[in-house]
């Protein structure tokens, strides 16, 4: 569904100097710099995936889904959406993806939801039973029933992200660019849209491709992730690999009756508790040797936080 | 016919936005009028003084500023504000789901925020042409060619604003430019023949606001050399070319703005 091959965006930035002088001198002598956002990637998703697109702020993230949506045009490389080539922006590529942004919005700010939708059946052309049907599926999943007639400036920023995503889904892509759709969302909005997200992609069979610096996000959603730093592609794989290859494996605790010694077998002590990080292979032996050596209070066994697996991976220099 | 589906649709979205405000029609309406008797106000004052002017009659120069009044009524109900609309999207990066919608770009910021309330200014432009047009005797054969360049100026007055909207990839603020349109636009209220020089070419070549008011009027008066009429059609439509291409190289430079 998409294909990515040796994509490369390399953006001219003028440099501004510094100050009223400065500033001043740049409007005369323009220099620019070169600012390389995305690199060599390559990667391949297939129809009704859903893959978290992860990175530090500036990775390339927001430049690569915008170079898939048509919006932006690479410095090179190849790319197929859906079959289409994006950058032609044809009518009927636009009709199979849609891209929701959660830094920005399309509704009508004056006025309802339920304008949008109207606006964006028209602008879709789209047969009026069967986007009403879409959208009727729509403001029940997201239960917006309640929102509908009122004008989108009084909403909460949940409600309006619900709202943006029935706009972007009214014409059944089948391709969701999703941009950090949940960013600056109480937890229960979160868990709404992640819900959501994972309900339709189901029900459609649409191919979800996901941004998110919220962790919950992507664990909940996306089996396979992939991570990109500096531009450049270090991950593509299934998420619990993530954590194996990188996180350092998990972690063992183990609280004894009776106080800890300072080492035993892969145990350390930390805090009063016997501690070991073990590939998961190993833990089922560790856990028994345990037992066996000292009287357990608690056992717990935790996997190593996605957010420490990621920074981790992404402090990696390539 | 998806396509008159989808204007309607961008209507529809913009009437609901301006009635959302309160803004009577009634309120509109009146401003109408008296917006126009304030600009035909100068005429009286001028033709109290003397019966032509550069040889045209009172009723002639009204039929200009007829026109003029419908230019300006265009002008604020469709061209100001797309204008500041598209500024903004630019600004904000909104622009992006313009270009994810399946709609020639163009066409959706030309339509997708107007103020149809303000086109009741060209209601009354086009009374006034049509006191004028009777004061004159104009028969039909005046009337359509006088219609034919009016679209032909307004085509022209599109595409200005056009390559001004393509500019705003470029510059970003770009509101402002649409001052300068409007204050030659002002310069149209008088038949361009009562300008000399410099001015008269500008007003004729560069910003041939002339096409819009004084060409028409001169169809009306039946004075206009036919070569004179296509000729202005045809600018209008090189104009017109030349925007569609300052706007697509404008597009291609599009980077919209960062996350």
């Amino acid at each position: 569904m998409i294909q990515v091959t040796a994509l490369n965006k390399v953006y001219t930035v003028p440099k501004r100097g510094e100050g009223l002088w400065g500033s001043l001198r740049s409007i005369f002598s323009r220099e620019v710099e070169e600012v390389r956002a995305v690199a060599d990637l390559s990667f391949s998703i297939q129809a009704g995936e859903r893959v978290g697109f992860l990175g530090p702020n500036g990775a390339g993230k927001t430049t690569t889904l915008k170079m898939l949506a048509g919006l932006l045009v690479p410095s090179s490389g190849e790319r197929v959406v859906a079959g289409f080539d994006p950058s032609k922006r044809d009518p009927a590529f636009l009709r199979r993806i849609t891209l929701v942004m959660g830094q920005k919005q399309q509704l009508l700010w004056d006025l309802p939801p339920i304008e949008t939708f109207a606006l964006n059946r028209a602008l879709f052309g789209l047969d009026e039973a069967q986007a009403k049907r879409t959208q009727d599926e729509l403001i029940q999943l997201l239960e917006l029933e309640p929102l509908l007639n009122r004008p989108v400036r009084n909403l909460s920023l949940g409600e309006r992200m619900k709202c943006e995503l029935a706009a972007a889904l009214l014409h059944r892509p089948d391709v969701l660019f999703l941009d950090e759709p949940t960013i600056g969302l109480d937890v229960r909005a979160q868990v709404a849209v992640r819900r959501f997200i994972a309900e339709w992609n189901e029900r459609s069979g649409a191919t979800v491709l996901l941004t998110s610096h919220y962790m919950a996000d992507i664990a909940a959603l996306c089996p396979r992730v992939i991570v990109i730093a500096g531009g450049a592609l270090r991950y593509d794989g299934p998420l619990k690999d993530l954590a194996e290859r990188y996180g350092g494996g998990r972690k063992v605790v183990v609280r004894t009756r009776d106080e800890a010694p300072e080492t035993l077998g892969p145990f350390v002590r930390e805090d009063g508790a016997l501690v070991a990080r073990l590939p998961s292979a190993e833990v089922a032996a560790a856990v028994d040797f345990a037992l066996r050596q000292v009287a357990v209070a608690d056992l717990s066994i935790e996997e190593p936080p996605l957010e420490d697996v990621l920074s981790k991976l992404f402090a990696e220099r390539s | 016919m998806s396509l008159g589906v989808s204007i309607a649709a961008l209507m529809r979205a913009s009437l609901l936005t301006t009635m959302r405000y309160r803004a009577s029609f009634v309120g509109e309406a009146v401003m109408a009028v008296a917006w126009a008797a304030w600009t035909t106000a100068p005429l009286f004052v001028v033709f109290d003084q003397a019966p032509t002017l550069a040889g045209w009659t009172a009723d002639e120069a009204l039929a200009v500023v007829g026109f003029f009044i419908i230019a300006q009524g265009v002008l604020e109900a469709l061209v100001d504000p797309n204008l500041r609309a598209v500024v903004e999207h630019v600004r904000q990066g909104t622009f992006d789901f313009v270009l994810l919608k399946p709609l020639d770009a163009q066409l959706y910021v030309s339509l997708h925020r107007t103020e149809p309330l303000k086109l009741v200014h060209c209601l009354v432009g086009i009374g006034v042409v049509g006191y004028a047009a009777d004061a004159v005797n104009a028969g039909p054969v005046e009337l359509l060619s006088a219609t034919l360049l009016m679209l032909a100026g307004l085509t022209l007055l599109h595409s200005l604003w056009t390559v001004v909207v393509s500019s705003a990839f470029f510059f970003v603020k770009v509101d402002n430019l649409s001052w300068l349109i409007r204050a030659g636009l002002d310069a149209g209220r008088w038949p361009v023949s009562l300008y000399r020089g410099l001015v008269r070419f500008v007003l004729t070549f560069v910003l041939p606001i002339g096409l819009v008011t004084t060409y028409p009027a001169l169809a009306l008066r039946g004075e206009l050399k036919p070569s004179t009429g296509l000729g202005a059609m045809v600018i209008a439509v090189i104009f017109a070319g030349v925007a569609r291409i300052a706007w697509t190289q404008s597009l291609r430079r599009y980077s919209s703005a960062s996350s």
